[in-house]
């Protein structure tokens, strides 16, 4: 076998050997396991009880109810239209629940409602479940409606706090307090000005809710007051645009969803830095190991300084890949252990890779960006005697490498149009992860062969450097070099 | 290359820039030779063994390993076992040896199969699965010595070998150098310990401050010193012919007293013996005082560039 080979395997071997490989590349899949689990702790496990008390007349309460009632039955929808879709079920394209990927509107959610709700759509979709279909799993409601006690909305003052506190924190092992207290004073078409007694700290979500809703309601108060038939007042402060987002993909045509289809180019390169940073410090690992253990000597009787070092950047890139490669494995896993919910979530994310140049792209601007920044982790390695050593030179360089790309990342979520991502695009040591993340916003053809050629020169030049440097540098142990003396490797020839 | 040679230096130079490492170097070695590189610390010893391995290359001059440039392509005919040892921490002493041997351009089962035979040969066989961090330092200086010999080497480079050795690993070294001459093997050798050379060297070099100093035997060493003669006998025999010096010893008591002499440069012991015979001078003691290797080298060398 090539000797090169045999480095690369044996740099293979030694870092998936080491407990921090292991370690590593079962975190991420293991954190994306628990996320969920995380996530249902972190909820509240029951729902939040809301009780409304309106002093004013009843309309904004009643609004407020609605709305509750309406979210509640929005998110019923959205799982059915999801089980649906999971399980390919033939219902009537007309039903609401057939419409997938989609915002139902207010009016849409209390058609669904009026016409009985999640009970009357599980009857008719009842017969079209093939036998061994799990049945559908109705969401746990994230609010229950508690109606007011008899008399509350007539009290004020000191009487109605204390009915208050003693709703929010009651006594006894099997009173059920509320949560949240809504009170909708009397003058509160005047003042504006409503009362949110909570339990806890609020959650930001339904103050939002109780701030929309009874905006509507006082503007549409404000709307008639001021002349404006009800009618139109109501209309007035329910409008709201259909937004529907349209833009040029890198192949030409139009596509919605701009952040939906931005999620695998910017996970591609997230992994990338992950997977680079990771199995880079191994290999720089390794490189010191192999200097400071003085073993350098012995192998270089036996291979070349440049097969050395193809070797370990071989073996380091077999290990990104490796990592890479399990991890898209435990997501696949994932996609088919949850009968496909994962895949739901990922479906759309997918759309970028329904372009053949767009895949190209992606493994040559990982492979050829791993190689390019691996490039910089051996050439530390070649220097250092120890890893304090490389830690000195390395912590300028991982800064100078990730610092651009957080913000380039954020650049992306925000539309991706920057002059700022179109300097890192070209700049090779960011090439690839600026070109990998705006493979999913849109970049064009001839940008991204331009930066790939000009990433491909700039690698080639590396590794000349990094030959001469590595060469001159093996032997060199116990001198720290200087930066004209590291200027001098690098135009040295031989040895 | 010229028959029954296995490397050859031609005046060879290597500077670092304006510090000349090795000078105007020239030497042969013969095919089953053992021979020593002697020399002090900063001789040029290192420096010449890794331009022969190409490590690095010499400024001017042509190097001949086995007929051919020094380079890669030769690992599979060489052994080379460095100054300063170390050997992959984590990899076992079996695996080691395996790759070396790969490196070297042998199967997997060969090396394997070599590996095995080595160390159980230097007693280390219920140690082949176990990692280097977990063997003692004499136990990884034999598998580093494995791994050099792993392909039975046409030509065994060794530098420095002796040195951090204890004694029992010193004799085992000794052994596998007699056992790869034995073999057919060439040896060159690198040391600044002359009782080593002595032992084991057929012919030798001697290095100081990158230039040659001497090449040739043992015996061609110890003739570039006067011979001594340590003599118990009644009169001085400073007038003898051939002695250069004559010190009185000790009184050996009823007449008789101990002599060293120091012959003039050429002449032999036994000119001195027929000298006394045919006098009829009474001797009690006639020994020859052999020149050490250590002698000669500090001769050559000056005391300075000895004690480096």
């Amino acid at each position: 076998m090539n000797n090169i080979l045999l480095v690369a395997l044996r740099e293979y071997r030694q870092i998936t050997r080491m407990r921090s490989f292991w370690l590593t590349l079962l975190i991420l899949p293991v954190a994306f396991a628990l996320a969920p689990l995380a996530q249902r702790f972190m909820e509240a496990d029951e729902a939040d009880r809301v009780m409304i008390v309106d002093q004013s007349g009843g309309a904004a309460g009643q609004a407020l109810d609605q709305r509750l009632r309406l979210d509640e039955q929005r998110r019923v929808l959205n799982d059915l239209s999801r089980y649906v879709q999971r399980h390919k079920l033939r219902t009537d394209p007309r039903a609401l629940w057939s419409q997938h990927d989609r915002w139902y509107s207010d009016a849409e959610v209390a058609r669904f409602e009026a016409e009985g709700g999640l009970d009357a759509a599980l009857r008719r979709i009842g017969p079209l479940v093939p036998a061994g279909t799990p049945d559908f799993d109705k969401p746990e409601p994230w609010v229950e409606l508690v109606a007011p006690t008899p008399g509350l909305a007539r009290l004020t003052g000191a009487p109605l706090q204390q009915r208050i506190d003693t709703l929010l924190r009651p006594e006894g092992e099997e009173a059920r307090r509320i949560d949240y207290l809504v009170v909708i004073p009397a003058d509160f078409a005047t003042t504006g000005t409503i009362r949110l007694h909570t339990a806890g700290r609020p959650r930001a979500g339904v103050v939002t809710t109780i701030q929309d809703v009874l905006t509507r309601s006082l503007r549409e108060r404000v709307l008639v007051e001021n002349g404006v038939s009800p009618a139109v007042a109501a209309a007035a402060s329910t409008v709201t645009p259909a937004l529907l987002v349209s833009q040029p993909p890198p192949g030409g045509g139009a596509r919605e969803a701009l952040l939906v289809r931005s999620i695998l180019p910017l996970a591609a390169s997230y992994l990338l830095m992950m997977a680079l940073m990771l199995s880079g410090s191994w290999m720089l690992q390794g490189t010191v190991e192999e200097r400071s253990n003085k073993l350098l000597e012995t192998v270089l009787a036996a291979v070349s300084p440049e097969e050395l070092m193809y070797g370990k950047l071989i073996g380091t890139v077999g290990v990104g890949l490796t990592m890479i490669a399990v991890w898209i494995g435990c997501g696949v896993f994932a996609a088919y252990a949850t009968q496909g919910a994962i895949a739901d979530m990922i479906r759309p994310a997918l759309a970028p890779l329904t372009s053949p140049g767009t895949i190209v792209a992606m493994i040559y601007f990982f492979v050829v960006g791993y190689v390019a920044i691996s490039v910089f982790f051996l050439a530390v390695g070649a220097i250092s005697d120890s890893m304090n050593d490389a830690q000195g030179y390395l912590m300028p360089i991982i800064l100078l490498i990730l610092l651009p790309i957080t913000i380039l990342i954020q650049g992306i979520l925000d539309g991706g149009q920057g002059v700022g991502i179109t300097v890192l695009t070209w700049v090779p040591v960011w090439t690839p992860f600026a070109v990998l993340a705006r493979l999913g916003t849109g970049i064009p053809a001839w940008e991204v062969i331009g930066a790939g050629l000009l990433l491909a020169a700039f690698v080639v030049l590396q590794l000349v450097f990094l030959g001469r440097l590595f060469r001159a540098s093996l032997l060199a142990t116990g001198q720290k070099p200087g930066f004209g003396e590291l200027m001098q490797r690098f135009r040295r020839q031989k040895a | 290359m010229e028959p029954g040679i296995a490397l050859a230096l031609d005046r060879v130079i290597k500077r670092f820039g304006e510090f000349t490492a090795v000078d105007d170097l020239s030497f042969a070695v013969r095919e089953g030779e053992v021979f020593g590189f002697l020399g002090g610390n900063g001789a040029g010893k290192t420096t010449s063994l890794r331009m022969v391995l190409d490590i690095i290359r010499p400024t001017s001059g042509s190097i001949s390993v086995l007929g051919r440039s020094p380079g890669r392509q030769n690992a599979p005919v060489l052994g080379f076992l460095p100054e300063e040892r170390g050997l992959y921490r984590s990899m076992t002493a079996l695996d080691t040896i395996v790759y070396f041997g790969r490196l070297k351009g042998m199967t997997t089962a060969a090396a394997r199969t070599e590996g095995l035979a080595l160390l159980d040969r230097f007693g280390l066989s219920a140690n082949a699965r176990s990692t280097m961090d977990k063997l003692s330092k004499g136990m990884a200086q034999k598998v580093q010595l494995a791994t050099a010999v792993v392909n039975r080497p046409k030509l065994l480079i060794l530098d420095e070998p002796f040195s951090g050795l204890d004694p029992v690993n010193q004799g085992l070294l000794e052994d596998e150098i007699r056992r790869a001459s034995e073999g057919g093997a060439t040896v060159v050798f690198s040391t600044h310990v002359m009782q080593h050379a002595e032992r084991l060297c057929d012919r030798l070099l001697l290095l100081a401050r990158g230039r040659k100093k001497f090449e040739g035997n043992l015996e061609e060493a110890r003739a570039l010193l006067p011979a001594r003669l340590s003599v118990v006998a009644r009169q001085s025999l400073a007038d003898a012919p051939g002695v250069a010096t004559a010190t009185e010893g000790r009184d050996q008591g009823e007449g008789w007293r101990e002599w060293t002499l120091a012959l003039a440069p050429g002449v032999q012991p036994g000119s001195v013996l027929e000298h006394c015979s045919s006098r009829a001078i009474p001797l009690r003691r006639f020994e020859e005082r052999r020149a050490s290797l250590h002698d000669v080298f500090l001769q050559l060398v000056g005391p300075e560039e000895a004690r480096a």
